[in-house]
Formats: C-alpha cells, sequence, structure tokens
C-alpha cells in the first residue's frame, strides 16, 4: 500500500470508465472467442456475426464428452488429463527455471567469472534458434534416453527453454539491489545462504513473480514440442487442441472456443493473483553485453 | 511396450506347451499400434475391431490407435519415422507421401506375401485398380499399365498400401435452386440449357455449363433466389482454390488431364518430360478455364484461401448453389446442427470436360487415404498385421463401414444393390471412381507440390497469368527432376 | 574460512569454496541447456556439413560449406528474410507502440484498475493456434467480423488477405495485438517504479511534459524497453504459426517468412542438411542484430551518462 504513492498521479471514476472502453475493445477478440464457445456451428458462422443468440453448453460438453460413431453412445476424451498434464507440466518446468536460473542469475550478478557476459549471451542465443532445427536432434535423443512420452523428458525440455528468460530477468534485479546491505549482513556474521534467502530473495519477490508469470505464459500454449515429444498419457491440451482444427469439416469454432476458453481460466487466474506482485514496481537492471 | 507382450506371450505359451507335451499353436499377445488421423473413419475402425475382431491365429490381438489429429498428422508421422522411433506397426498415410517413406525404408514391400497368400491376392483383384494404382504401387504403376499386365497382382510391380478411406470429389447442390420451377425456366430461357436438377442432369453438365449456372446464381442481398429474399450476397459455385496442402492441385489437375493435357507422368520416367507438357498449350487453356470461375465463387477465393473446409462451410452456411468437394466431407453437411442445407442437398457426379464426340470426361485427381505396414516387426506381428488388412478388407466390415460414414474400394461391395442407398453421395461416388487418377508419388513430390501450389496462387490471386504459373512450374520441375535422374 | 575448509579437505569442502562458488551456483542451469538445448544445436550443426536427408537410407556424405552456399546463393532465400524482416519490424515496432500507450494508460492508480488491466493482459494468454485460426475468421470475406465492420460503409466485400500487402497487415496485427501486453507489462513495471517525489520536484521546476518524460521517466523505463524490444524481435524471429494458418505464406510466397521456409526444408522436403545450415545462418543473423542492438544501446547509454 504505502507503494501506492509512487505511481503517476491517482484518477477516479471517469478514468476507470474511459479505461475501460479501451481496455474492452483490446479484449474484444477474446471476447468474441469466449462468446463463439456457446455458440451452435451456424450460430459461429452466421452473417452478420451474432452477437444475440440462444446460448448452447453442448461445446462444453464436447470438450469432455464425444459420441461414439458406430452405437452412438458417448465416450469420456481425455481431456481432464490432457488439462492436468499442462498445469502440471508447465507449473513444474517454469518453478524448475525459476529455480535454476534464479541461482545461475545470483551467481552471475554476484559472483562474475571471467567472460561473464559471453556466458550470459550464450545462454540467450539458445532462445534464438528456430525450434524446427533441433526437432530431429531432441527426438531422436529423447527415443534413446526413453524420455520421449515421460512427463520428466518434456518437463526438462520446457525447463531447458525458460533458462534464459529467467537468468536474465533475474540476473538483473539482481544487479538493483544493493551489494552493501548483504556486506553489512556478512560483516554481522550472517552465512551466505542467510543472505541470499534473507536479504536478496525477499526483496526481488515481486520480480521472482513476474519472471514466473512471463514463464509461464511463454510455455503454456507451447505446441511443436509437445506433439512429437509426449505420448498419449502426457499429451497437453494444445496438441489436443488441434483435433478441433480439421477432419471431417474444417475448424470446429465452437468447441476450439471452448477449449481456448477453459484453457485459459488457470493462467488467467494465476496471472491475476500475481499482478499485485507485478504492479509493486520492478525495476531492472541495465542490459549488457 | 509391442516387443515385451510378444515375449511374455512366448513364454506363457513354452510352458503350456512344456507342461502338456506337444505344441499347441503358438497363441501371443499382440499389440498393433496404428497411426491414425483422429476423424470418424479411423474412430469407426478402431471400435469395430474391438467389438468384432477375433485373430484367425488365436492371437490375442490389440489395435492400438494412435489418434493424431489431422492438421498435425504428418509432421507426428514424418517425426516418428525419420527418427527410428519405430513406433508403428501401421500407419494411414497418403497416397503422395509412399515414396518418400519407401525410400526411407520405412514401409514394407508386401508383393511376396500378396502373391504368397490366395486370400490377400484376391483381395487385390477385387479392390478398384484406380485405387491399387494409386494406394499400393511405387514405383507409381498407373491403371492402364496394371491392367495392361492382366493379371493381379501385376508382374514386376511393388505394392504397398490398402485402402483405409478411398475418396473421390463429387457435386453437392442445393436441390431447392436446382429443381425450383421459376430458377429452371429461367435458366432455361437465358442460356438455352436445362438447370441440372436430377442425377442425370449432373451427368450431362460440362464446365461450360458449371460456369453458367456460377454466372446464372451469381445473386446480392436483396435479390430473390428460388422465391425467397436472399439476406445477404450468394455464390453459385465453388471448387477448391486453396494455397495450403494440395487444395488447388486436386482440381487444377483435373481440368488439365480431362481436356487432354497432362502433368510430368512418374510413370514414363525417364523419358516423360516437365518442360513442355507441364506448360503445354492445352494445359494452359485447362487452367485459365479453371481460373475463370473464380469470379462466380464466394470472395474469399479471391486469397487463394478456399480450401477443401472453407468451402464445405459457405455451402453448409447457405452460401454457395453447388460446390465440388471430397465425399469425406459429406457427413457435416447432412448434420442439421453444422449445416443449415441438411434436408435440401444432393448429389452429382463432378463436371467434366466435353469431348469432340460429345461425351464428357470426368478425369479427377483421387483423394482419401490407403494404410501400410511398417518394416521394423516380427514375422508373427506382419503375419497378424495382415489378418487385420483381411478383416478390414470383409465385404462385411466394409459394408459396415459405408453404413457409418466410410467407403469401400472393393468392386464386390460397390457392386452390391443396397450400396448406393447406403449414403445419399454414393452413386455418384462410384462413378467418379473409375475416373481417378493421383498426382507424383516420389520422394520430391513434396517439393514439386509446394511450388506448384505457390505458382497456382498466385494466379488464382491475380497477380500472374496462367501461361506464366505454369511456365514457371515446368522450369522448376524440369531442373528437380533432372537433378534426381528422373528424366533423363 | 576457505583455509580452514581446506584443512578439513575433501572434495566436498573442495567443492564448496567461495572461489568456486560462481561456478557452482551457474552449473545446474548449464547442465540442462546443455543436455537440452546445445548438444541437439551441435548435433544438428554437425549435420550442416553433411548432405543428410532424414527421410533416404543413403549413408549421408561429408559436403563441407556446400549447404551453406546453396543457401546462401538461393534466392528464395533471401525473398523470405525480406519478408521475414518486413512483419518483424512492423509487429515490434506496433507491439511498441501500443505497449507503450497502454502502459501509460494503466500507471495512474484508479478504481478496479487490476481488473481493467486483466482485459488487455489476455490476448498473450492465448495459443497462437487460436488467434491465427479466429484471426482468419475474422478477415474472411463472408463470415468475419473485420469484414462486416467494414462492409457497413463500403460497398464492395472486404478482402483483405487477396493482396501481399493486406496479407502482411493482417498477420502483423494479428501478432501486434497478442503481443503488445507484453511490451506493456514490462514497460508499466518501470513506469510504476519511478518515485513519486522526482515528479513533485519537476513541476516545482515547471519542466515540460515533454522534458519530465525524457529525464525523470525515461530512464527508469529505458532498460525494461531495451528488453522488451530484444525479446519481442527474438521471438518475432520465429514467428511461424500465425503466418502458417492465416496466409500459409501466401498470396504465392509473399508473406512466407523465414520459419515457414524453414519448416517446409526441413520437414516437408527433408532437406535435413541443409535445413540446418539455414538454421544456423538465421542464429547468425539474429546474434549479429543482437550484439548491433546491445552495441548501440550501451553507446547511448554512456553518451548520456
Amino acid at each position: 500500500m504505502a507503494r501506492r504513492n509512487r505511481e503517476i498521479g491517482k484518477a477516479g471514476w471517469g478514468y476507470t470508465a474511459i479505461t475501460s472502453v479501451v481496455g474492452f475493445i483490446y479484449f474484444f477478440p477474446v471476447f468474441w472467442i469466449i462468446l463463439t464457445a456457446f455458440k451452435t456451428r451456424t450460430d459461429a458462422l452466421a452473417t452478420p456475426p451474432k452477437l444475440f443468440f440462444t446460448p448452447t453448453l453442448d461445446n462444453f460438453t464436447s470438450v469432455f464428452y464425444r459420441a461414439s460413431i458406430t452405437t452412438g453412445t458417448s465416450q469420456a476424451t481425455d481431456m481432464g488429463l490432457y488439462f492436468f498434464n499442462s498445469i502440471f507440466i508447465a507449473g513444474t518446468s517454469v518453478g524448475l527455471a525459476l529455480i535454476v536460473g534464479t541461482l545461475a542469475a545470483y551467481a552471475f550478478s554476484r559472483y562474475p567469472l571471467r567472460g561473464n557476459d559471453t556466458y550470459l549471451f550464450i545462454i540467450l542465443t539458445t532462445r534464438m534458434m528456430p525450434p524446427i532445427v533441433v526437432i530431429i536432434p531432441i527426438f531422436l535423443m529423447f527415443r534413446l534416453s526413453g524420455l520421449a512420452g515421460s512427463y520428466w523428458g518434456i518437463i526438462l525440455l520446457y525447463t531447458a527453454f525458460n533458462i534464459p528468460f529467467s537468468v536474465w530477468l533475474v540476473k538483473s534485479f539482481f544487479d538493483e539491489l544493493n551489494p552493501e546491505i548483504e556486506d553489512a549482513a556478512r560483516m554481522d556474521g550472517a552465512t551466505e545462504g542467510r543472505v541470499f534467502f534473507r536479504f536478496c530473495i525477499p526483496q526481488i519477490l515481486a520480480g521472482l513473480s513476474a519472471t514466473f508469470v512471463f514463464g509461464l505464459i511463454l510455455t503454456w500454449n507451447e505446441f511443436l514440442f509437445a506433439l512429437l515429444l509426449t505420448g498419449v498419457e502426457t499429451r497437453t491440451v494444445p496438441v489436443a487442441m488441434a483435433r478441433t482444427l480439421g477432419g471431417e469439416v474444417g475448424v470446429d469454432y465452437g468447441l476450439l472456443a471452448a477449449i481456448v476458453t477453459l484453457f485459459l481460466i488457470p493462467i488467467f487466474f494465476v496471472t491475476f493473483l500475481l499482478q499485485n506482485q507485478l504492479l509493486r514496481g520492478v525495476t531492472f537492471g541495465t542490459v549488457k553485453k | 511396450m509391442k516387443s515385451r507382450n510378444v515375449l511374455r506371450g512366448l513364454m506363457g505359451a513354452t510352458v503350456l506347451a512344456a507342461s502338456f507335451g506337444s505344441a499347441p499353436a503358438f497363441s501371443a499377445d499382440i499389440t498393433i499400434t496404428m497411426a491414425a488421423p483422429d476423424w470418424p473413419p479411423t474412430r469407426f475402425m478402431k471400435e469395430h475391431f474391438d467389438a468384432t475382431y477375433t485373430s484367425p491365429a488365436g492371437h490375442n490381438t490389440t489395435l492400438d490407435m494412435d489418434f493424431i489429429p489431422w492438421p498435425s498428422f504428418y509432421e507426428r508421422v514424418a517425426a516418428s519415422l525419420t527418427s527410428g522411433e519405430q513406433k508403428y506397426q501401421m500407419i494411414v498415410t497418403d497416397s503422395q507421401w509412399l515414396g518418400a517413406f519407401v525410400e526411407g525404408g520405412y514401409y514394407l514391400n508386401l508383393t511376396d506375401r500378396i502373391n504368397a497368400d490366395p486370400e490377400l491376392t484376391a483381395i487385390m483383384q477385387d479392390l478398384h485398380p484406380a485405387l491399387v494404382s494409386a494406394y499400393s504401387t511405387y514405383p507409381h504403376r498407373t491403371r492402364a499399365q496394371l491392367e495392361e499386365a492382366g493379371v493381379v497382382p501385376a508382374p514386376g510391380v511393388n505394392y504397398y498400401g490398402f485402402p483405409q478411406f478411398p475418396d473421390t470429389y463429387v457435386t453437392y447442390y442445393r436441390q431447392d435452386i436446382f429443381c425450383h420451377e421459376g430458377e429452371m425456366a429461367a435458366f432455361q430461357e437465358k442460356y438455352g440449357t436445362n438447370l441440372p436438377c436430377t442425377y442425370e442432369d449432373w451427368q450431362d453438365t460440362d464446365w461450360e455449363k458449371f460456369a453458367q449456372i456460377g454466372e446464372f446464381l451469381q445473386r446480392k442481398k436483396g435479390d430473390m433466389l428460388a422465391g425467397e429474399v436472399l439476406d445477404d450476397d450468394f455464390y453459385g459455385i465453388a471448387y477448391q482454390a486453396g494455397k495450403g496442402y494440395d487444395f488447388s492441385s486436386m482440381q487444377i489437375n483435373a481440368f488439365i488431364w480431362q481436356q487432354g493435357g497432362d502433368i510430368w507422368d512418374e510413370s514414363k520416367a525417364p523419358d516423360a518430360q516437365a518442360e513442355g507438357v507441364v506448360n503445354s498449350d492445352i494445359a494452359v487453356k485447362a487452367f485459365d478455364q479453371y481460373l475463370s470461375m473464380i469470379q462466380y465463387m464466394p470472395p474469399v477465393a479471391r486469397t487463394g484461401q478456399m480450401d477443401i473446409f472453407v468451402e464445405q462451410d459457405l455451402y453448409m452456411q447457405g452460401k454457395v448453389g453447388a460446390m465440388i468437394d471430397w465425399v469425406g466431407l459429406g457427413e457435416p453437411v447432412l448434420d442439421p446442427t453444422a449445416s443449415k442445407v441438411h434436408d435440401k442437398s444432393a448429389f452429382g457426379p463432378a463436371p467434366g470436360s466435353r469431348q469432340a464426340d460429345g461425351s464428357i470426361d470426368r478425369t479427377g485427381n483421387i483423394g482419401g487415404q490407403p494404410f501400410v505396414l511398417t518394416t521394423w516387426n516380427s514375422d508373427e506381428v506382419v503375419d497378424e498385421a495382415l489378418n487385420v488388412v483381411k478383416w478390414w478388407l470383409k465385404s462385411d466390415t466394409q459394408l459396415e463401414a459405408v453404413k457409418n460414414g466410410g467407403q469401400s474400394g472393393l468392386k464386390s461391395v460397390m457392386a452390391m444393390p443396397e450400396y448406393n442407398d447406403l449414403r445419399p453421395w454414393n452413386r455418384a461416388h462410384v462413378e467418379m471412381i473409375d475416373w481417378q487418377k493421383d498426382v507424383w508419388h516420389i520422394p520430391e513430390f513434396f517439393e514439386m507440390l509446394t511450388q506448384q501450389q505457390e505458382e497456382f496462387d498466385k494466379a488464382i490471386t491475380g497477380q500472374i497469368g496462367a501461361k506464366e504459373a505454369l511456365d514457371a512450374i515446368a522450369e522448376f520441375q524440369q531442373e528437380l527432376l533432372e537433378d534426381g535422374d528422373y528424366i533423363k | 574460512m576457505a583455509d580452514a575448509a581446506h584443512h578439513r579437505g575433501g572434495f566436498g569442502a573442495w567443492l564448496l569454496d567461495p572461489k568456486r562458488r560462481g561456478a557452482l551456483l551457474v552449473t545446474p542451469a548449464i547442465a540442462i541447456l546443455f543436455v537440452m538445448n546445445i548438444f541437439p544445436l551441435m548435433w544438428s550443426f554437425g549435420l550442416s556439413f553433411f548432405n543428410y536427408k532424414a527421410s533416404s537410407l543413403k549413408v549421408p556424405k561429408f559436403k563441407g560449406l556446400d549447404n551453406y552456399h546453396d543457401v546462401l546463393t538461393d534466392e528464395k532465400v533471401w525473398e523470405r528474410f525480406q519478408t521475414t524482416a518486413i512483419i518483424v519490424s512492423a509487429s515490434v515496432v506496433l507491439q511498441l507502440i501500443i505497449g507503450f500507450l497502454l502502459a501509460l494508460m494503466f500507471a495512474k492508480a484508479f478504481p478496479m484498475r487490476r481488473i481493467v488491466l486483466m482485459l488487455v493482459l489476455t490476448p498473450m494468454m492465448l495459443s497462437f493456434v487460436s488467434v491465427g485460426v479466429f484471426f482468419k475468421l475474422f478477415y474472411e470475406p463472408t463470415f468475419g467480423i473485420v469484414s462486416f465492420v467494414i462492409n457497413l460503409f463500403t460497398e464492395e466485400r472486404f478482402v483483405l488477405l487477396g493482396s501481399p500487402e493486406g496479407a502482411i497487415a493482417g498477420i502483423v496485427i494479428a501478432d501486434a495485438w497478442m503481443w503488445s501486453p507484453f511490451v506493456m507489462l514490462l514497460v508499466l513495471a518501470g513506469l510504476v517504479s519511478v518515485p513519486k517525489y522526482l515528479y513533485e520536484a519537476a513541476e516545482i521546476d515547471r519542466a515540460s511534459a515533454w522534458r519530465r518524460f525524457w529525464t525523470i521517466t525515461f530512464p527508469y523505463i529505458k532498460s525494461l524497453l531495451l528488453l522488451a524490444v530484444l525479446f519481442r524481435t527474438i521471438e518475432t524471429f520465429k514467428l511461424f504459426d500465425i503466418v502458417y494458418i492465416i496466409t500459409e505464406g501466401g498470396p504465392g510466397s509473399t508473406t512466407e517468412t523465414i520459419a515457414v521456409y524453414l519448416y517446409r526444408t526441413a520437414f516437408q522436403f527433408f532437406k535435413t542438411s541443409q535445413s540446418s545450415a539455414l538454421a544456423y545462418i538465421v542464429l547468425f543473423i539474429v546474434i549479429v542484430l543482437t550484439n548491433l542492438y546491445l552495441y548501440a544501446v550501451n553507446r547511448r547509454a554512456e553518451e548520456i551518462d
């Protein structure tokens, strides 16, 4: 609360009204997608586009159940499992990347090695490679090591994808801290572990939350590697979502929208909960090379 | 998974054999993992297998279908095969991928097994030769070449696949419009010929009339159509004109073949040329005719985005009078929850080019998918997989498949009296299947297709003309094929 | 401390020596990166010197730099690079402008800010695939809502994706819409951390708004803006799904980005080695661009200091 006064002025409800209009215009495509989730196919493709219609929950039912071809009875899809997989895989890998990345970032910030910046840059370059190129080697590697189709395989891979971003962001937070406080604590006999956990981490919690949210957003919807490296048991929602894109009909807009809407809920709430941290004011350091 | 199960089954059998002192037939647990696109024809196969299959060899067989969403099916299969994962025992495949994956050593050559097995031989004899040519042979042999041999299987030909879902394109049309008396009379008056209403009328419909239909039925919002005021613009006709995958080549090839032109003919390698054939005057004229009808189609056609699904949607939402599309996309058109025209649709053969003798040539490019076996399996698994093939291509199974929205490639099944009534497009499908040819199967297929689709797309979006597009395609193919020693 | 540890001896103590603490802390990150990223990258780097085709049984032959030569002399590749450059720069600039304006809007505290802010943050939580699919639907001339709105004012049906310019615009709008919130969030983080007393001081000095922005606000958001540009450029360079879904590279090949071309070469044409070479050229270009950019920024930072 004390930080509130750092913001550039305060505004009242009038300002809320203006920003809401702008916000809603920006949100409109998402709103339309959510609306589509409640439409039949003919409503979704109506001309002119329909804002008012009789809503149906059929699309949401179809996310979890579908009719058998031969008997017409309703069969459960594995969508529930896929939702769990997505949450588990993304959550674990982003968390892991944050832990590992924070340790590395602390080292880069406090114990610079010779050629520190070069190492940092190399870490960043792994994010620049078009992923399509490493697919065949990774696919082969996964098969040889037995990681294909397992949770650990895809979690480790996503962790690797998130490390560059985590290291770079978290390092910039550490750089901003005042090392004199840490030195003073050391003078008082605090161990390195205590300095790290008691002095450094609490000060950058907001930044860590921001990094977690960014990582989650970048991982949540990953498609290509999930398609190739997950098995039937470990499949994630983005892969399963592809079944709505064509087969007997073109895109099943209602079903796709229903999955998108459901899939939006977890990440929306995580972001909403961590939003306070994001807005408390995160100062990032200068990027140097 | 599979090998462990086989081993366990074998061990169990050995113990049994030892204890009884005699050797009964080996009964094993066999799991056949099949890569399959996630759609009704394959889901039917799985459900029906679980309900009806018993192994003639006495095995305990599981068909484990790995359902992969259609849009990412190719990527998943290609990655699995090329990485050497060896996960699948059977694979549903597009016929055009045969070359790449046969040359890669992934698809099993079944020629010897077919020759040695009278049951399989009989199946191959009963399959429609157009399907055998397109779905099974590599190096590719045309239907004419196969029929010339006089025997099935033809000597010197390599066989790989069997039909999972044989597909052709047919005309979907709005009976309420085409059989509307006022519209029929107006059409008759304007063009001096009839607006096709019955199946027989469509049998006599050529591209010229199809274009007239396009012009005639193109109406603006507020105009009258079949006695009602339109609440939106309406378009007469649609066929595929999309940049993606093969969503224009399949239709353009038909125009070219029907008028006596040709694509590069791989069955005549190394003598067949691309330059001078692909861009022959006939081909240019045929492609021009294809392009001339774009103006009568919904405006999305001008973006080069009217793929097989977009035209299906436009038709289902009542924006188009008649469209040419795959039979495999037919079921949703009859579904009241998805389609506004579910009770107004009828089906006929796709139009063709009028020949000098007055007959109509409807040569078309075949669709659908065969399924194949892979190379890394034990004899036991291959034998059992072939038992699954035989089960699938039994007339009972095939008839059941057709009832559930599938199609059959067996001549005996298509000749059954009840066949035409099972689905409303079956008559048209049977008529069309006789006209089918296929595009190339060589491993370079995708490179040729992508470049061709790109040039076609430029012409469809009006950036270049037909001649320019075909010249560019011919030049590219000639060079590529000479480099690959396909043209000498 | 160090000496005492040394006397006690043993590998554990050696490892925990403060001299090695930095290296020790970095090790887990580097290990994961090495196994999951660097090793496969080196693998494909090796492949780029052979004529390996993943779909062929032929034993690959060493070809030296031939693949690099082929790729660099391929006209198509240069066209794809141009297309990519246009899309990346247009999209990143648009993201910066929109993101910046949104951040300014949300920098003030106002009632229900948390909720309104969520409206703007949502687009980047969608998948590329769904953004691609729905924007394609919005642009569709018959069913699309964009076409519907524009048709209220025009007679002719609005066809956006029929021309190269329109198709590029369609892609850029979708991508910029999706990722502007990312830029906004970073800029906003900087904006809200500007101490208020600085503004009060400026108020007393009667500094102009422009001057206030450059002297007070900008230093606080500078490094964040920099990060935003850096990450968005790197990510947009890899833009694939949105392009592939909205236009498939069309009309013709006018919107085919290097990522789409790379996908075709690697997965459709199975030119595994050649695609590796192309990917390394892409990587090289991105590295050079990043370095130029960081160099320019740091020099400018020095000038200001």
